[in-house]
């Protein structure tokens, strides 16, 4: 069978390097290569871009284009297509870059050999296709680990669920009266099924981490709400364990932009830690303030009063996988997921998350998140000079009344499609969605700063109703929805005030009008 | 007042019986069902006030249960439970558009559970039958 002849693309100005690759090529056999030779790198990147070429024959120094520069642009256009570079004799320095670059190989002008050059376009292209074979293989296995991991933890939570089931029935006295020591033991095995199941639900999270598949939700969020939660959740095992459990939360703070559910969780997973790193009569202490550095920060700190970590430990331990060397310390061991969680779900925050400690004198975690700012937000809509002396109108939407309605996370899920309607209902850089403001109970509110250029409340009302009407499974959930609007009046700039200034005002008469809202619907919904 | 009807569907035997000691004990009437055949069968034989429905069943999973429940408007009203080991994220979702009023994660919590039965059947919520917090 015949050989399809290689498509070999030459990029090189130079017209004696040039006639010298041609020679080169002459002398092969006819049909096995075939040579198309450009002048520029422009020139170049139309044609990688149009596909067919098999290898590309590159020079470095080039009218519109030089050096490592070269390499990457034929990279970004053509990804997938072998490339040798040509470089001078003093230049070899400069090639092994290229080869980190992408380059499979580099030739020396002037010193390419007779016979070396296709040898050479042959070898870098076999090195390309197992190069990418390696990837592809990489990129399977991982798709493979992950599926095995989310199957594994699915199979193990069918057992697990009649476990916990017949134990809670035996402590319940649904099957008879236990005896103390019975009771004590059944209780050791509830506990362990429980560790189980918060082991299985790392992995999960884990191999969603992994995935990309983590849903972080950012709202205007109290940190406080998620401290009082977390101690009176752990208050239990700490005081079993005969530790002090407490909060000092500075009054008045900020809210910080952060999903809820999420801060709840990494709060959960280090005061747990906490405690299971102090011995009894210790104490673990959650605190909360603004971070002196940053006053766009908050930041939360869990101490402990426990075996501590030794310095050379502190960025590690939030590796994946990253497990206290002495498990006497630790009592059992989890998976070594838990903090790794932690850092993933801080970062994707906007957060930072870091740990002080020596061992014996107990650690403190300290993390971030930035603070809630109703100026940053309006900022994208109000920047603009024309738009600082517009009337500024409220769009209030309100899903309640819920009849039928069940569980928080059900209620959640219904407020999340809500508000993705809501986005869609917005003239990109004329509005504003803001995030929920802070209010849980029945009735959820959702609020929509428009700064519109004359559209007015009525038309952007309707426009929303219009996209929650049509949204059918909305309204059998047995949702009532309402939208309003209110308007502000226009409020001046004035030109000795800064933009700073500016935003801080309307973001204040926002938040008055806002608050006022709030309040008349407490009121209104008992 | 008689007691209110549960549909158990669950292919896993353990935990249909593990379900129905808890449902006795707090004075619901069980029925079960072990495949998505047989849980259309009970549905028309007992109309129950609420069914408990498990995802991965054999002869079609609890999806494909949903769908052809809600085709029977005398079914179709039924409040429906969903309890799976599958992964939340991509299931509660799912379910919920399907019809479900909740779903919950195996290992189910026996208070929540119970919690949510009494929601779903429009019962006043009691306190569990025992109070006790078991966690270490």
């Amino acid at each position: 069978m015949k050989e399809k002849a290689l498509q070999v693309l030459l990029v090189e100005d130079n017209a004696g390097d040039v006639r010298l690759l041609r020679e080169m090529f002459s002398k092969e056999k006819p049909d096995s290569f075939e040579l198309t030779h450009l002048l520029r790198m422009s020139e170049a990147e139309i044609h990688l871009a149009k596909g067919g070429v098999d290898i590309v024959l590159l020079d470095m120094g080039l009218p519109d284009g030089h050096g490592l520069d070269t390499v990457r642009r034929a990279h970004a256009v053509a990804p997938g297509i072998p490339m040798i570079v040509l470089t001078g004799l003093d230049d070899e320095s400069l090639a092994a870059d290229a080869m980190k670059e992408g380059a499979q190989d580099y030739l020396i002008k002037g010193q390419i050999e007779n016979r070396a050059l296709p040898r050479a376009l042959r070898h870098a292209i076999e090195r390309h296709r197992m190069q990418t074979e390696t990837d592809l293989i990489r990129t399977h296995q991982m798709q493979f680990k992950d599926e095995f991991l989310s199957h594994v933890s699915h199979e193990l939570r069918s057992p697990l669920s009649a476990i916990r089931q017949f134990v809670t029935i035996l402590l319940d006295s649904l099957a008879g009266e236990l005896n103390l020591e019975q009771r004590e033991y059944l209780e050791i095995v509830l506990r362990n099924v429980k560790q189980l199941q918060s082991m299985i639900s790392d992995l999960f999270e884990v191999t969603g981490v992994q995935a990309g598949k983590l849903r972080i939700e950012l709202q205007c969020t109290s940190v406080c709400d998620a401290i009082v939660y977390t101690v009176n959740t752990l208050q239990g095992a700490a005081t079993a364990k005969g530790i002090t459990l407490s909060s000092d939360i500075e009054c008045r703070l900020p809210s910080v932009c952060a999903d809820p559910t999420r801060v709840r969780q990494i709060l959960i997973i280090l005061v747990d830690n906490a405690i299971k790193f102090t011995p009894a009569n210790g104490a673990v202490k959650v605190q909360a303030h603004i971070l002196e550095e940053d006053s766009n920060l908050l930041v939360l700190k869990v101490s402990d009063s426990g075996c501590g970590i030794s310095s050379d430990l502190t960025e590690r331990i939030f590796e994946r996988l990253f497990q206290a060397s002495d498990p006497a310390l630790a009592g059992r061991k989890g998976l070594g997921l838990g903090l790794y969680i932690c850092k993933e779900l801080v970062t994707r925050q906007g957060g930072k998350i870091w740990a002080k400690s020596a061992p014996g004198q107990g650690a403190v975690f300290s993390l971030t998140f930035p603070i809630f700012s109703l100026p940053n937000l309006l900022a994208p809509a109000l920047r603009k000079e024309r738009r600082t002396e517009v009337p500024i109108t409220l769009v209030v939407t309100e899903i309640g009344a819920l009849t039928g309605w069940l569980s928080d996370e059900v209620r959640a899920d219904r407020c999340r499609e809500i508000r993705h309607l809501l986005q869609q209902c917005l003239h990109s850089d004329l509005d504003v969605l803001l995030p929920k403001m802070g209010f849980a109970g029945a009735v959820e509110l959702i609020f929509i700063v428009a700064t519109t250029d004359g559209i007015g409340g009525e038309a952007i009302s309707k426009r929303i109703r219009e996209q929650l009407d049509s949204c059918e499974h909305i309204q059998q959930a047995g949702l009532t929805l309402s939208t309003s609007y209110r308007s502000l009046e226009a409020i001046k700039r004035n030109a000795s005030e800064s933009m700073e200034d500016f935003l801080e005002k309307v973001a204040t008469n926002i938040q008055e009008l806002m608050n006022e809202e709030i309040a008349s619907r407490m009121v209104k919904n008992g | 007042m008689g007691n209110k009807k549960i549909l158990i569907v669950d292919d896993d035997p353990d935990i249909r019986q593990g379900m129905n000691v808890r449902l006795k004990a707090n004075h619901y009437d069980t029925f079960f069902a072990a495949d998505a055949f047989s849980s259309m069968v009970e549905a028309r034989k007992h109309e129950p006030d609420l069914i408990i429905l498990d995802l991965g069943l054999p002869a079609g999973d609890g999806f494909i249960v949903m769908e052809r429940l809600k085709k029977i408007p005398s079914l179709a009203v039924i409040p429906i439970i969903v309890i799976s080991a599958r992964d939340v994220r991509v299931n509660r979702e799912r379910a919920v558009k399907a019809g479900a009023k909740a779903f919950l994660q195996k290992p189910v919590d026996d208070a929540e559970l119970l919690a949510v039965i009494r929601q779903a059947l429009g019962e006043p919520a009691q306190p569990p039958e025992k109070l006790e917090v078991y966690d270490a």
